[in-house]
């Protein structure tokens, strides 16, 4: 299988299922069969360590590494380098991490709710044309840029699943979501606006002049 | 009699109404509207609450399919011009960039759309997505897209400064230099003079302070000299036979020759009457703000794609406008302001001692002249003065003195020159302008100056300056270097000649193409616009290739 084939998604499904390490090893830049899986592969799997971060999960826990399949020895060495570094970080949400158990894994479930959604998965796979040939109006992109776009779709995206998943509990305010999220209540007024227009949340009634909202119920 | 034309701004409901009742009278009609749909400031109060009271007019559908109305939807005003009790308006109409024929309304664009962006109509309070309608009963779609940033879009040349500037920051140099050179040729030079209108228009500055784009170019620039890089300009392998002229070999005409090359033209001959290359770069612009072999340096690759520059050759003397427009498919010209204006005080033209800033600093930069000594009098405010006034301080004036009628504020040189002059020991004297010259044996000797005070401001928003009545003084000086503006110097032309002239002695192009009235005579920078900034000149030239590129592929 190619490791431009897996699914940023499914790194956050395996560390919600409680692994302690992600190690991928792929070929090397250059050798790839299909001119530029890995490269592809290693943009995504960045992508997915600065979201794992943000949330709260040791970025060293996700490792994206290249050996070729002639190389036995070097593939032990990766392998037994990468456990010792996992050995040193214990196991998952017990200290080598920002968060501890269980709030973990439930920021995780909001992680792999982002890394399943469009937003970010349209962006980072157009990142070849937008850093080389340019958007819909030519306009190319420097890497920082992209970085600096990927970042602040990390934030947005965490901000607005974190928002649905408030809602999936019950019907609440912006106040209430702002204060159980720790998100300014302006964002969070903007975010239920928007999520409003694209029709994933109504509003529900009005109690004491506070609109309350909740998720929209979806037909497909 | 010829129909009546009705514009109406804002298609409101009263606009709407209005509209109908002209166009019944049997006027013709055009509608703009700001908004991508009719009914202005009506509808989108409506259309995030409740889309079953969005703006519904009973006139909408008889406006649009009335045959004497027009509608301009998602348009601007920019400008209204009365010309001979008409009335004319400049509108720049966006793109929808969606055909609402075919749309039908299912949404599923705004559900998965996934660019949030402040809402352009309740000033950023909500979110809207890039694709988004205004008003739900007509439900007309449009995709909101940015203008080119604001550095972009205020530099003459719209240089892509967010992509250059963003692959320093990634420290990709090489890429950024030939990102620049796509459309300047002089990144090091420009890099060091220009006074940079992107500085002073970018959003940063809100926050802390604006980007260095000016010497963030002279840095990629400086990388590559340091680096030893001799790059090499390409020119595609598909040629024109066509031959082209380009007068001066200034920013403005080495740029167009620059464009052409790279178009794909062989046979591009620029005269310069000088023996040096760059115009006012090399002339104009001291040795301290822009060294000569970077300049030479540049220039050289511009000649290395195959544009050959002659020297010491002045249109009209030595080859005559005739002959250029009998050998030549197209004749650019870009001569520049080589001409300094006279102050029009008695004694002017008596005394030796005299001298206006552009011979003042042309002969110091071909060294003829070298050295000074005694008193050096500058008048004017400008750039060229104070340029004038540090050359003659290095070249060994005892004192140097720049005299200018209003106050530094007012002043139009870039602020950090006039610090620099000031802290090198020029001195500068606010409100006081010249009255005459005093001279003895042919020689002068000084100068009768006035001191004035601000009055209104005049139509170049600046305060007026008005004479105090009893003020005069006299300052000694042995050398007089008016710098107060420069002038086109057209003696090039034929003493008959057709070109249409402006009343300040420059040509009168075509703002798209930079054509002048004669066909195959094009005109850029300085001898266009007057005296101005290189980039802008640059810009003329740019705009000279692209309609010189035009005018011999539609012959």
């Amino acid at each position: 299988m190619c490791t431009g084939r897996i699914d940023p998604a499914l790194i956050a499904k395996a560390f919600k299922k409680g692994l302690d390490g992600f190690l991928i090893v792929g070929c090397y830049f250059g050798d790839c069969h299909y001119i530029s899986g890995n490269v592809q592969a290693k943009a995504k799997v960045d992508m997915a360590r600065r979201l794992l971060e943000h949330i709260g999960l040791n970025g060293k826990r996700l490792s994206f590494q290249q050996c070729s399949s002639g190389e036995g020895a070097r593939f032990a060495e990766l392998v037994t380098e990468f456990d010792q570094q996992i050995q040193e970080i214990g196991p998952i949400g017990e200290g080598g991490d920002r968060l501890g158990k269980p709030e973990i894994f439930e920021k995780l479930e909001i992680a792999e709710a982002v890394l399943s959604g469009e937003k970010i998965r349209w962006v980072i796979g157009k990142r070849t044309p937008f850093l080389e040939s340019g958007n819909m109006y030519g306009e190319i992109f420097t890497e920082h840029e992209f970085r600096r776009a990927i970042d602040m779709i990390i934030v947005e995206e965490t901000e607005v699943q974190e928002i649905l998943h408030g809602l999936r509990q019950g019907a609440k305010s912006v106040r209430e979501l702002a204060e159980e999220l720790q998100i300014p209540s302006e964002r969070v007024f903007r975010y239920i606006t928007a999520l409003k227009r694209k029709g994933f949340v109504e509003m529900a009634e009005i109690t004491n002049r506070t609109p309350v909202y909740h998720l929209a119920s979806q037909e497909v | 009699m010829e129909n009546k034309k009705t514009l109406i701004v804002g298609a409101g409901p009263v606009g709407i109404r209005t509209a109908l009742e002209r166009a019944e009278a049997g006027e013709e009609v055009t509608l703009v509207e700001k908004f991508p749909s009719l009914g202005a400031e009506r509808i989108p109060r409506n259309r995030l609450i409740k889309p079953e009271e969005a703006f519904d007019c009973p006139d909408l559908q008889k406006v649009k399919d009335h045959p004497n109305i027009k509608i301009l939807p998602y348009s601007e005003i920019e400008r209204i011009q009365q010309t001979n009790g008409k009335v004319a308006a400049k509108i720049i109409k966006h793109s929808l960039r969606v055909d609402n024929e075919k749309c039908n309304d299912c949404k599923a664009c705004i559900r998965v759309c996934p660019v949030n962006m402040f809402d352009d109509f309740d000033e950023g309070f909500t979110f809207r997505t890039a694709i988004d309608y205004y008003n739900p009963s007509t439900g007309e779609y449009n995709i909101y897209k940015e203008d080119m940033p604001v550095c972009q879009r205020t530099c003459p040349v719209n240089l892509d400064i967010r992509g250059y500037v963003g692959l320093i920051a990634d420290g990709k140099y090489a890429e950024s230099l030939a990102r620049i050179r796509e459309r300047l040729p002089f990144p090091a030079s420009i890099g060091r003079v220009c006074p940079h209108p992107c500085e002073t228009a970018c959003n940063r500055q809100y926050l802390d302070q604006p980007i260095s784009i000016c010497f963030l170019k002279r840095f990629v620039a400086d990388v590559e000299i340091a680096a030893g890089i001799e790059p090499t300009y390409e020119t595609p392998d598909k040629k024109y036979p066509e031959k082209i002229a380009i007068v001066g070999a200034g920013p403005s005409g080495l740029t167009c020759a620059y464009d052409l090359a790279r178009m794909g033209y062989e046979h591009i001959k620029v005269f310069e009457a000088l023996p040096v290359p760059g115009g006012y770069l090399w002339v104009g612009i001291p040795e301290y703000r822009l060294p000569k072999k970077i300049l030479q340096r540049e220039v050289d690759l511009i000649a290395k794609m195959g544009v050959e520059i002659q020297y010491n050759t002045r249109i009209g003397k030595d080859i005559s406008f005739e002959e250029l427009r009998e050998q030549y498919d197209a004749i650019f010209i870009g001569a520049g302001c080589h001409k300094g204006l006279k102050l029009r005080v008695p004694g002017e033209d008596e005394y030796e001692g005299i001298v206006d800033c552009v011979t003042f600093l042309r002969e110091q930069a071909l060294g003829i002249r070298k050295e000074g000594k005694g008193k050096l009098i500058v008048i004017g405010g400008g750039n060229a003065a104070i340029d004038s006034a540090r050359v003659g301080w290095r070249m060994g004036f005892d004192e140097v003195y720049i005299l200018y009628r209003r106050t530094r504020k007012e002043m139009p040189a870039n602020p950090w020159e006039v610090d620099a002059a000031e802290h090198e020991g020029v001195k500068l004297q606010y409100l006081a302008a010249p009255v005459e010259i005093l001279g003895e044996n042919g020689k002068v000797t000084g100068m009768k100056c006035i001191k004035m005070e601000l009055g209104e401001p005049d139509a170049s928003g600046r305060r007026r300056p008005i004479p105090i009545e009893g003020s005069e003084y006299i300052i000694e000086a042995e050398t007089i270097v008016p710098a107060i503006s420069q002038g086109t110097d057209l003696s090039f032309l034929p003493q008959e000649h057709e070109f249409k002239l402006t009343r300040w002695n420059t040509f009168e192009i075509d703002e798209q193409t930079g054509a002048t009235n004669i066909p195959g005579v094009f005109a850029g920078g300085d001898v266009v616009s007057g005296p101005d900034i290189a980039i802008r000149a640059i810009a003329g030239g740019k705009r000279a290739a692209v309609g010189i590129h035009q005018y011999l592929r539609s012959k």
